[in-house]
């Protein structure tokens, strides 16, 4: 099918500087857990982007020195020679594809701290970081601003030589600088303080310098919060932002609007559950459509709708469709829409586990829309390519419709198993995602602060995309309410079998922190429940509800925001610090907690269920069992532990003969089932068990690529011999 | 007994198609071939009657008019248990009208002496609605259309349809009887991967006209109609777009309601 012309606005190409972006599509700076450390993944993520169809790509945050050392997490880095070679691959990567490379410099002052280097940072003035753990900067002297933005120059020219056509200097999320510019860290009365000018100097001075050095070759490019969200006392748009944009309009080639800073950038990478698609637009849209510029414009918005795109251009609000989500959960979106397969994309559902894990410092990143996110080099696996399986004539079935199911299901299909049956007891395919996606919103009013609990109605999207592609497949048949026993599972006929089974509540208490039942918990009765219960509607509530949560995640305070918000008196208990502890990895966590405020959310942390009564839950101080306290209650929700559905896979399992005799070669379990797990990891789960669905060994993961160095004389080839899987992309 | 389901192999067609050049079908490229969704639904309740019957000897039998795509039809029907099937082609049948088809449904029928035809209500490609009852015309059959609840009682069948209002009408007919079945009657079943496998081993009779003691001329004085052309419709005018913030969409969409209902 061809394109719809509606979205050839989004196909035009467009100038920035001496470079020709070739359409509206462009990757903005985002990390991936690859840096200058993991060039294969840094290469090949992109690069999967720039096969897709994105016109540029950009590295996430780049160091340009160590004193601007980001450990645990990890941020790309052009500190040398070395560094120039390992990101040279992600630009040749790119150039492969027509796309543009693009690397964003960045000096972190004392959102830095530098644990690796163990440098010291330096900033406009001696006031500690607000994201950062007691880190100050030293104050800095002319010396120091001179050396600084030498540091941009000099790591800009590296950036050429390793290939970059777009560099910024990167003032966004409140590094160097905005330090500057705000008066929130700058408080200097010399030439770089005080008045709007004196605030802008550092970073007017920094994309001169830049622009001299590199401007003939490279495209210049700044990212620039246009309000900082603090009100009067830093940067807001219709003062100082639109103001900077204007001052500094002709040193740069493309200007990348965002809001917010580091310290709650959630405000910024906005989760589904409180931000809609654009949701920046009151501030982002203010620059271009108010006439404050005449250069390209680039903004994001977590944007997946091509017709939210087209109007986004047609209003003035950003010549460019910035992605960073969405370029992670569909890497083809270009493609898509260019071959008129709207169907087709994969829409990010604004979970934020992407981001989750570069804010716990360390591992790649992960999607659980796309599992083959971060898994382009290291696994060989392309998002939209699946090699025949070599044991393609086997027939299989897959038990169980929840995330882990579907997609295994899925992939099998692409693969080309000769029949695929997903069998779901349900009357419909989804599992817990059916249910989950029901929670999470509260009375829908608006929170202290930006946003409204929306809720995670668009995890829904996780089933909706799955679907289609399910009906797509002519050698998958999906059956919904149909529960097999083993009996039924041996006598079907399949010569693959997959249980993915979930799993469920536990019904007495039995949780992570006691390792034990609680004494009272128990689930059949009429005024305890199972978070599931709370959205079945099963049982009558009354008015004071408890709220257990043990698990760290979303469920128990989505369930309390949820009664909270119907009037219920709500009581949170966590035998942790803090209640959603991940959330804070995912960035939901400061809008969560101002919507349990606003609706009056008891919260009790570092306390432990010791007995459920009728009418009262006897509690006590983690650090102090001593210290005791009763809760009277009307309802009890037990978000504790989670227990596989795995006495399917179990009776399957114990009688080998009989699977040997009906002739069932591969007996396999996967997602909750398994184990209960984000569903993130359920989806990876089931995708990993279909795309190594012909290895020897179809239970355990094969090998990946360590990108680690290797002591002695190594080479690429040295890597690529440690892939055991068949590659779907085709590695160098 | 014996209960014979006419089933039909129906085209779905993709997104996008393209009509052949002599105006009168789709180009074959653009379709993709599954079992209409009424017959799923006659087929389960044949199932479901011939499973509650004592004694052995009783079979479902599925019939249908259709080229080669139309066999996976039927394999779908034998893999969730009907025992027989019959297919009939001959390439003269190609732009046959309902009468040809039932006319030649009709022989192949009659030749199974069966004791309850079921078909689905329409075929959701042709949509006549008509096949069933122009079926029981040829029989001669006693028939109810649109059935949504079935009982048999040994010389004679009950049934249920559901009329305006959310009556139910109760008609009792004598055996050999016609029904057309509603979507909904029942829940139909599907087939394991065993049972698609082992309908490859069940009886699939292939008939040509000749052997049905049918040819051409029959056929063609049973038909009715041909199809002269398909085409897309004439364009209209198509829906205006207002743009601008929902006040001002608001106040236009009052103007255009105020001077329609003036003028």
């Amino acid at each position: 099918m061809a394109r719809d012309p509606k979205y050839d606005i989004l196909f035009e190409p467009i100038q920035i500087g001496p470079k020709t972006l070739k359409n509206r599509f462009y990757q903005v700076p985002h990390c991936i857990g690859a840096g200058s450390e993991k060039p294969g993944m840094q290469a090949y993520h992109r690069g999967m982007k720039a096969e897709g169809g994105w016109g540029a790509c950009c590295t996430e945050y780049c160091s340009i020195h160590p004193e601007s050392d980001d450990t645990s997490r990890v941020s790309a880095r052009i500190w040398d020679d070395g560094d120039v070679q390992n990101l040279a691959a992600m630009c040749d990567r790119l150039h492969e594809f027509g796309a543009l490379a693009g690397i964003e410099l960045w000096y972190g002052g004392p959102h830095a701290p530098c644990m690796e280097s163990r440098a010291t940072p330096r900033g406009p003035s001696q006031i500690a970081s607000d994201f950062e753990l007691n880190i100050f900067p030293r104050n800095m002297d002319q010396d120091d601003i001179d050396t600084v933005q030498q540091m941009y120059v000099d790591a800009a020219i590296r950036a050429r030589e390793a290939g970059f056509d777009i560099v910024y200097v990167y003032g966004a999320h409140a590094y160097m600088p905005f330090q500057f510019l705000s008066p929130f860290y700058n408080r200097r009365s010399d030439k770089y303080g005080g008045s709007f000018e004196n605030r802008a100097r550092f970073w007017r001075e920094s994309l001169i310098k830049v622009r001299e050095a590199v401007g003939d070759d490279c495209a210049i490019a700044s990212r620039f919060a246009v309000d900082h969200l603090l009100g009067p006392i830093s940067i807001q748009v219709g003062e100082d932002g639109k103001r900077f944009v204007e001052h500094c309009d002709d040193v740069v080639d493309l200007w990348d609007f965002t809001v917010g800073d580091i310290a709650e950038w959630g405000q910024n990478a906005g989760p589904s559950r409180f931000f809609e698609e654009n949701h920046e637009k009151p501030y982002t849209g203010q620059i271009k459509a108010g006439n404050h510029t005449n250069k390209p414009v680039v903004g994001v918005g977590r944007i997946t709708n091509p017709d939210t795109m087209v109007a986004i251009i047609r209003s003035g609000q950003f010549d460019i469709i910035g992605a960073a989500r969405p370029s992670i959960s569909d890497p083809f979106l270009p493609q898509k829409i260019e071959e008129g397969r709207l169907d087709d994309i994969r829409e990010c559902i604004g979970c934020n586990q992407c981001i989750s894990r570069w804010e716990i410092g360390g591992p790649p990143m992960v999607c659980t829309q796309n599992a083959t996110a971060g898994e382009e080099y290291r696994r060989g696996w392309h998002p939209e390519k699946f090699h025949p399986a070599a044991n393609s004539e086997k027939s299989v079935l897959v038990i169980g419709a929840g995330p882990a199911g579907m997609e295994c299901a899925m992939i099998l299909g692409k693969r080309e198993m000769s029949a695929v049956h997903l069998v779901e007891a349900h009357k419909q395919i989804g599992g817990c995602v059916n249910w989950i996606s029901q929670l999470g919103h509260s009375d829908g009013k608006e929170n202290i602060f930006r946003g409204t609990a929306r809720g995670l109605g668009e995890w829904s999207r996780i089933v909706n995309y799955r679907q289609i592609q399910l009906d797509k497949l002519r050698n998958v048949e999906v059956h919904t309410n149909s529960r097999l026993s083993a009996e039924d599972v041996l006598g079907y006929g399949a010569e693959i079998v997959i249980v993915a089974t979930g799993c469920h509540y536990a019904t007495d208490g039995m949780n992570a922190a006691t390792h034990a039942p609680i004494p009272g918990a128990d689930t059949s009765l009429d005024w305890q429940l199972t978070p599931d219960e709370v959205v079945s509607g099963a049982k009558q509530i009354g008015k004071r509800v408890l709220v257990l949560e043990n698990e760290a995640y979303f469920m128990g305070v989505s369930v309390a925001q949820k009664l909270a918000g119907e009037g219920h008196d709500v009581t949170l208990v966590t035998q942790a610090g803090d209640i959603a502890g991940y959330m804070h990895y995912t960035l939901e966590a400061p809008m969560l907690h101002r919507d349990l405020e606003r609706l009056g959310v008891h919260i009790h942390t570092y306390t432990m269920l010791d007995s459920i009564e009728p009418g009262v839950c006897h509690a006590y101080d983690v650090w102090n069992p001593a210290e005791t306290h009763d809760f009277e209650v009307d309802t009890v929700v037990l978000c504790t532990a989670r227990i596989s559905d795995d006495e399917l896979y179990r009776e399957l399992k114990a009688d080998k003969e009989r699977l040997a005799s009906e002739g069932i070669e591969g007996l396999y379990i996967i997602g909750d089932a398994s184990a209960p797990r984000m569903i993130v990891d359920s989806v990876f789960d089931g995708h990993r068990l279909a795309r190594e669905i012909d290895s020897p060994t179809p239970e355990m993961p094969l090998p990946f690529i360590r990108e680690r160095r290797l002591w002695g004389d190594s080479s690429n080839a040295t890597y690529l011999g440690q892939l055991s899987s068949t590659a779907d992309i085709s590695l160098v | 007994m014996r209960i014979v389901v006419a089933v039909k192999q129906v085209a779905a067609l993709d997104e996008e198609f393209e009509l052949l050049v002599d105006g009168r079908s789709v180009d074959p490229d653009y379709l993709e071939w599954d079992l209409n969704e009424w017959d799923t639904f006659s087929l389960e309740a044949a199932l479901q009657l011939r499973d509650a019957l004592d004694g052995d000897g009783h079979e479902v039998v599925a019939v249908t008019i259709g080229e080669e795509e139309a066999q996976e039809g039927l394999l779908a029907c034998l893999a969730k248990g009907a025992d027989r099937a019959v297919r009939v082609w001959d390439e003269s049948l190609r732009d046959s009208d309902v009468l040809a088809v039932a006319r030649v449904l009709a022989a192949v029928i009659e030749r199974e002496s069966p004791d309850l035809v079921l078909c689905g209500v329409q075929s959701s490609d042709a949509v006549n609605g008509a096949t069933g009852v122009a079926l029981s015309g040829f029989l001669g059959l006693a028939h109810v259309a649109v059935v949504k609840h079935i009982e048999l009682d040994g010389t004679t069948v009950t049934v249920q349809r559901e009329l305006e209002g959310g009556l139910v009408e109760i008609l009792t007919l004598p055996l050999p009887a016609l029904l057309t079945i509603q979507t909904g009657i029942n829940e139909p079943r599907y087939a394991t991967l065993r049972a698609i496998k082992q309908a490859r081993e069940k009886p699939l009779e292939s008939l040509s006209l000749g052997e049905l003691g049918l040819d051409h001329g029959a056929v063609a004085a049973a038909a009715g109609s041909r199809v002269v052309s398909i085409a897309h419709p004439e364009r209209g005018e198509g829906a205006q777009m207002l743009e601008g913030a929902p006040a001002e969409v608001a106040a236009r969409i009052v103007e255009i309601v105020r001077d329609r209902m003036t003028g």
